[in-house]
């Protein structure tokens, strides 16, 4: 069978099996926290305006923030019980955001769910809405509001629907074992998604480090129309979109253009399962699988309520087995560091990883000796090593006709940096686009 | 909790300078001990002392500069090393203390220090002591003892013979081979040498573009141009150069389209200097002159952008 890939990428702890050995094989289970505290800016966009106030009882599901603009998306209660507050609390950066806290009953009793019917007979000019009103974004890491993304602008068209079950990052296996455990939920997403934007072809696309999900996934997508899928080589960052697109497609995304500009749109099987609960089920987005591994003494994947905060994560896995010195949400390439272990899990989520004191330890940058390790590395065929000289220099004029913009922040230079280069391209990039350099 | 917050990635590969470094000198056992074993004790002395020479004007530079100490990265040792192993056995001993202070001090510490130098430091340090101290760079001795059993006489006196790049026809492959020959320290045993560059193959501390395309571009001008190409790859420093000195990081180019002309470059002047010029070897001038080509070699190869159309001139 053929492996499909692109050209650059790395293998990231390749010594360690990726960092997933410790959680692939833990079927997932539930975890139901007594607490929970939602921000209702989880997702891309304007953030969600609250709806309930101190003392409101609500029911498992029922909205608690109502969208605001046209790519908003509202905000559920994850659990039933009272409404203890309405707070503004420090997430993982940026300002604090508005939080809502809900005492769980423990009865999750359900507001009544509308449900659309089959993902194959559903009225298909009612799912993207459905996906809307359920509250779904991005659950591959990005957040970006699911509804938004499937409504095309004038003159734009899509012929593919890629399903990303590449999970390429690092430690994370949530997306492993729902398409181990519940491949059905996957496929219908996507033809659900399919039939919703009137596209021809779903193609479903796994690396070849999780072989048991790519046989799960392809049985439950025999006979399925116009479904198909794609065995990937196991590489870091085959799951950016860029680098999918490439592999499966054989297209390329236009220099700073989307996606949909090589006719494709580019779902994470996570987000496909929670569509699919929207239209059969009318069940908005409550939670989600997230991976929780590192130090911690029962490495898990749990199936987590929206808002269940950190600490209480670590708890439902044993507690650590040392100090932590270090925690992050996503894998370790790209993860994002926390502050402290009160910042609730988002529909984002998709792994936490404890780090011990020495491993969280900082690593002194020496100088470049022009290994070009970085170059061979960098998947958009850039040069690291040059751009690196002319950020340091403030040439960002030049860097941005070398174009440091589009970089897609993957951090695989930096990994292999034998000095240590914390390659300043985000801040590069941020600095041209609110400049407009 | 006391947490550290930084952005990704929070793990990174294992390699770093210093374990770079490391694995060049790894690589670079075979041909010491090679080195050491032909021409005896002496040699060892003058390995000793380029090493010990380079550490030291680095450490001592760096604590003047007050700049960072960082000789621990290994990088000094591996220029002093191959330094040493660039000289014959039987050079006065302040030659190789004198070639490691040029090396360190002149080339690469005045340049910036590690990775600003634009020339490889033992190269130039190399070429200018065989213009300085011509007589006693070039005098070379045969090995004072051989590998495995074979018609060549081991000289323990120090005989001073021509390198074998002279009459390549005096000895027979299997000498050339495992280095019963007269040369440096470092160049005659092809066999140690050959065993280094896979070990840096393999645990990928280089590509095998340069080496290849170098001693390739060398054998092949060679014989288009009435020689055996077997005795132009054998019987001089090419191995040497194309292993251990034109790979250096720093002074070669970038890209792996970059390494190939810059292999094909070295082989080229290599034959020209060899065939039309007045030294009998050419590897030293052959990289230095290529080095000085890289910034511009890595300024005509770029590579197209993921998402853009190829940009030409």
């Amino acid at each position: 069978m053929s492996k499909l890939s692109f050209r650059g990428g790395i293998h990231p702890l390749k010594e360690k099996h990726e960092g997933k050995e410790a959680t692939k094989s833990k079927p997932i289970r539930p975890y139901v926290p007594e607490e929970v505290c939602i921000p209702v800016d989880m997702h891309l966009g304007a953030p969600s305006i609250p709806c309930v106030k101190k003392g409101d009882l609500v029911k498992l599901g029922q909205v608690v923030a109502e969208p605001a603009g046209p790519r908003g998306i509202p905000v559920h209660a994850s659990v039933s019980g009272e409404v203890t507050a309405v707070i503004s609390k420090q997430q993982l950066y940026g300002k604090p955001s508005t939080c809502i806290l809900i005492r769980n009953d423990k009865q999750d009793t359900w507001v009544d769910c509308h449900i659309l019917g089959d993902v194959e007979t559903a009225p298909a000019d009612k799912i993207i809405g459905a996906i809307r009103d359920a509250g779904i974004c991005g659950m591959g890491g990005a957040c970006f509001p699911t509804h938004a993304k499937m409504v095309l602008p004038e003159g734009k068209t899509v012929d593919t629907i890629l399903l990303n079950g590449s999970e390429c990052e690092t430690f994370i296996t949530a997306d492993h074992r729902l398409m181990l455990e519940e491949p059905q939920r996957v496929v219908n997403g996507l033809r659900a998604a399919m039939r919703a934007m009137g596209v021809q072809k779903g193609v479903i696309a796994i690396e070849e480090n999780k072989m048991d999900a790519y046989e799960a996934i392809k049985k439950a997508a025999a006979g399925r129309e116009g479904i198909s899928t794609a065995l990937l080589k196991t590489k870091y960052p085959q799951g950016g979109e860029k680098q999918l697109i490439k592999a499966v497609t054989g297209r390329e995304v236009p220099s700073g253009g989307l996606p949909m500009d090589a006719h494709v749109v580019v779902l994470n099987v996570a987000t496909a399962a929670a569509i699919t609960d929207a239209v059969t089920e009318g069940k908005p987005s409550i939670a989600r699988i997230t991976t929780v591994t590192g130090i911690v003494n029962e490495p898990s994947n749990l199936l987590v309520r929206i808002g269940t905060s950190v600490s209480e994560l670590i708890t439902a896995c044993g507690g650590t087995s040392e100090e932590p010195g270090k925690l992050f949400f996503g894998g370790s390439m790209t993860g994002l560091a926390l502050p402290d272990d009160s910042v609730s899990v988002t529909k984002a989520n998709n792994c936490l990883v404890v780090v011990n004191k020495k491993d969280a330890a900082l690593q002194e940058t020496t100088e470049c000796i022009r290994c070009s390790r970085c170059i061979a590395a960098c998947p958009i065929m850039l040069n690291p090593q040059r751009l690196n000289i002319l950020c340091e220099a403030g040439n960002l004029g030049q860097a941005k006709k070398e174009n440091v913009m589009d970089c897609i922040l993957c951090h695989s230079c930096h990994y292999v940096c034998p000095a240590r280069i914390n390659f300043p391209f985000k801040e590069a990039k941020e600095k041209i686009a609110a400049r407009r350099i | 909790m006391n947490l550290r917050m930084s952005a990704g990635p929070h793990f990174v590969a294992r390699e770093s300078t210093q374990t770079l470094m490391l694995d060049v000198l790894i690589a670079l056992i075979p041909t010491t001990a090679a080195g050491v074993y032909l021409f005896g004790l002496r040699a060892a002395w003058v390995l000793a002392v380029s090493v010990i020479s380079a550490v030291l004007a680095e450490f001592v530079w760096q604590k003047l500069a007050r700049k960072p100490v960082r000789v621990n990265d290994l990088s000094a040792a591996v220029t002093g090393l191959i330094l040493g192993l660039n000289m014959p056995a039987e050079v006065p001993l302040w030659l190789p203390a004198i070639g490691s202070i040029i090396a360190i001090l002149l080339v690469k510490q005045l340049f910036g220090g590690i990775g600003q130098n634009f020339m490889n430091p033992a190269m130039l340090a190399r070429g200018i002591m065989l213009v300085s101290w011509p007589a006693q760079m070039t005098v070379y001795t045969l090995p004072m003892r051989v590998l495995g059993s074979t018609s060549v006489v081991p000289s323990p006196d120090a005989v001073s013979a021509a390198t074998a790049l002279i009459r390549p026809s005096a000895y027979n492959p299997y000498d050339l081979l495992v280095g019963n020959i007269p040369g440096t320290v470092g160049e005659v045993c092809k066999l140690a040498i050959i065993i280094g560059f896979l070990y840096m193959l393999f645990v990928g501390t280089i590509s095998w573009h340069i080496p290849v395309t170098f001693v390739g571009s060398v054998a092949l001008l060679s014989w288009i141009l009435g020689s055996d190409p077997w005795m132009a790859i054998l019987s001089g420093g090419v191995l040497f150069g194309a292993v251990f000195m034109a790979t250096d990081y720093v002074t070669n180019p970038l890209l792996k389209v970059g390494h190939i002309i810059f292999g094909i470059g070295c082989g080229i002047i290599v034959v020209v200097i060899r065939k039309f010029g007045g030294y009998p070897e050419g590897v030293t001038f052959a990289i230095l002159l290529m080095n000085t080509v890289t910034p511009l070699i890595d300024r005509w190869t770029k590579r197209r952008v993921y998402g853009t159309v190829k940009k030409h001139g």
